[in-house]
């Protein structure tokens, strides 16, 4: 599925940079990713939500569009820049505005962007040439917004403002800052025309991408090198090209444009693509010597990204620290040797790991499937067996049903007993000394300290523990009549596992009822303690 | 014997289970007696058992939220009556060899047998479903444990 790339959160707050794109345009991109994906121009927001099962979707998209994915290195000020592409592809920008949107999308997943192209990408994207050296142009140029150069650097200052959105805002409003920084225009205008067609077409993909783009820059760029398909020579030039181009923004644009330039070039060449196009295809051929391009470019690239991933506060709630993307968003493979690139199965194969990797996790539950192989077989004996259990619980209920406790308070005995039971290797029920029936008073002062023994966690379970209380203190009055025979060895875990029941008792207001020590349990405790 | 399941998770789940369960039976049993119908006792013990299960694992889960929500609206009774029906009727179902569906990758007809059968389980996809199925099942185990548990010390005693 094409994660969500709703980008959205590139609209960074800033939401000038949207305005250039067009109207519309800045809306979406305003917006948060969301908004973005459901405009015309789907654009696939960087899929934050690739690390979700359904992440495969960000593959296809991205396919298209290499460049994109340089975007990431951009992340702070791409975000404002990715917009801006976004918004352009859309409207008569084209190529530029799906950079733009797809920037975003890069910057969120560190260069994994899985564009996945929304049905509705309005631009009219002509064919994306299945160039590699295209991807990396349209990288750039989206990184610089090379055809819409003007219309960015328009937006140049805007962007500055977007930085308090997400990474994904960041990065869009770094192309503006890029753009304005330098004379890349000329390099750009060039590239642009490409890129536009290709951009517009990531963008789109991108936008689809990772509804939490914005938040952080899902893709990692860190690790975007690697998988990073794009391995043209072309693009490898491409990279160069906007490398340079980068360097010279830096000085322009100052430091926000450098993260961007290095981001761009980076992240053009670390375009995390989950899902290539056939583009990818030619670049698989390639991939060492780009990949190792985009590897440095990135690495750089990854350093800006946490500075300018900060600023983004708003949306930044998964903003990755810059070399930490949020994993958790995005998943990124790498296609394996003879395995098929696209980004359909590539989505695909994820989406098969993750069954398998459940389904194994599911055999080990099932008693008895350890020789089962085939996933129906499989699923059948999953489905017996959660049958089987159910229908237990029903026999075992109505088995309760025609039991008539003999005595109401055995509640704490049973209580304790099936702790007890719980616990392993403890087969005998409470061993409470008989002594039960000492003096309670005495017992008050250990009490204390048994608790302290540790509530594990049974905090949220404090209100259900008070019900026990008055059992506890039932079964001290009721006497213990659980076979004492047996000492209770008292593990650790027992004992913890007892503080959990009674503890609440003791956190709450004394037990209205209990005359006796509030915890008979423990009392027993302390005694059978050796 | 050492219980198997002695992870720290699965035994808070337990215990926590645990005391809802023996508290619900410690009020019916004062209301109504084991002698009083059995049906109804019966009904009342398989609903609390589920809630108290549901409770246990609170809202961290798609399954216990379902069950919760269930809860909520009073519904808990008829969803679980049905629930027994669709299972008889799983069982003739499924006792048919079904060769052609297995013969299907994953055969669909296992895939939404399963969603029928873990509760909330329309609404998400096959991954998740899959998830959700295993910490059910852990959840279901550890109900049997304690409820056998419990009918031991109730017929002990």
């Amino acid at each position: 599925m094409s994660g969500n790339y709703a980008n959205v959160e590139p609209a960074k707050g800033s939401e000038d940079p949207v305005n250039y794109h067009e109207p519309n345009m800045s809306s979406d991109w305003h917006v948060h990713g969301n908004k973005i994906t459901t405009t015309s121009i789907g654009l696939v927001t960087m899929c934050n939500s690739m690390a979700e099962p359904s992440a495969h979707a960000s593959a296809p998209v991205m396919d298209s569009f290499g460049p994109p994915i340089w975007d990431q290195s951009i992340n702070g000020q791409n975000s404002g820049y990715c917009n801006m592409n976004v918004a352009s592809t859309s409207s008569s920008l084209g190529a530029v505005k799906v950079g733009m949107g797809w920037t975003p999308n890069a910057m969120l997943s560190e260069g994994m962007f899985l564009p996945t192209v929304p049905g509705g990408v309005p631009q009219s994207l002509p064919h994306f040439p299945a160039d590699s050296a295209f991807i990396e142009r349209a990288a750039r140029f989206s990184c610089f917004n090379g055809g819409n150069f003007s219309e960015i650097a328009n937006h140049f200052p805007v962007s500055q403002s977007l930085n308090p959105h997400s990474r994904g805002l960041r990065p869009m409003r770094g192309p503006d800052e890029v753009l304005g920084g330098n004379g890349l225009k000329a390099v750009l205008g060039m590239q642009s025309q490409r890129h536009q067609m290709h951009m517009a077409e990531v963008s789109n993909e991108a936008l689809i991408h990772g509804e939490r783009g914005t938040e952080g820059s899902p893709f990692k760029n860190e690790k975007e090198s690697e998988r990073f398909m794009l391995s043209h020579d072309e693009a490898k030039n491409g990279i160069d090209v906007s490398g340079n181009h980068c360097d010279e923004a830096e000085f322009s644009g100052g430091g926000a444009q450098e993260e961007l330039d290095q981001e761009c070039s980076g992240k053009g060449l670390d375009l995390k693509k989950r899902k290539r196009t056939e583009q990818k295809t030619e670049n698989n051929e390639a991939p060492q010597p780009s990949n190792e391009t985009a590897a440095d470019i990135r690495q750089k690239g990854a350093q800006n990204p946490s500075s300018t991933s900060n600023p983004g506060g708003k949306h930044g709630k998964q903003v990755p620290q810059g070399s930490e993307p949020p994993k958790e968003e995005y998943i990124h493979i790498r296609a394996r040797r003879g395995q098929a690139t696209n980004s359909h199965s590539l989505a695909e194969r994820v989406r098969r790991e993750k069954i398998s990797e459940r389904m194994k996790f599911l055999q080990d539950l099932v008693p008895g499937c350890s020789k089962v192989t085939g996933k129906a077989v499989m699923l059948d004996e999953i489905i017996n067996y959660v049958q089987s259990l159910q229908r237990q619980v029903e026999f075992l209920s109505m088995k309760l049903a025609t039991v008539n406790p003999r005595m109401d308070l055995n509640m704490e005995g049973l209580l304790a007993k099936d702790i007890l039971q719980q616990r392993a290797g403890l087969s005998s029920s409470l061993a409470f000394p008989p002594d039960m029936t000492m003096p309670f008073p005495p017992l008050h002062p250990p009490q204390p300290g048994l608790i302290q023994g540790g509530l594990p966690g049974m905090g949220n379970s404090s209100e259900t523990l008070q019900r026990p209380m008055d059992l506890q203190s039932a079964l001290a009055r009721g006497g213990f009549r659980e076979p004492t025979s047996q000492h209770m060895q008292a593990p650790r875990v027992w004992e913890d596992e007892l503080h959990n029941v009674v503890h609440s008792r003791f956190n709450s207001s004394p037990p209205p009822n209990s005359q006796e020590p509030t915890d008979p349990l423990l009392l027993g405790h302390t005694k059978a303690k050796p | 014997m050492k219980n198997p399941t002695t992870n720290p998770s699965s035994s808070m789940i337990r215990t926590r289970f645990a005391v809802r369960f023996l508290h619900a039976m410690k009020k019916l049993n004062k209301k109504t007696p084991a002698p009083s119908p059995y049906r109804r006792r019966f009904h009342t013990i398989r609903a609390a058992a589920c809630a108290s299960m549901a409770c246990a694992v609170g809202p961290r889960k798609a399954w216990s939220r379902a069950i919760l929500k269930k809860i909520r609206a009073r519904t808990l009774h008829h969803y679980l009556i049905n629930k027994s029906r669709n299972q008889q009727m799983m069982m003739i179902k499924r006792g048919n060899p079904r060769d052609e569906e297995l013969a299907v990758g994953f055969g669909y007809g296992e895939e939404d047998d399963l969603r029928g059968l873990v509760p909330g389980g329309e609404g998400m996809g096959f991954c998740r479903l899959l998830s959700e199925t295993a910490h059910y099942i852990k959840c279901l185990r550890a109900q049997v444990q304690v409820m056998t548990n419990v009918l031991d010390h109730y017929s002990s005693t």
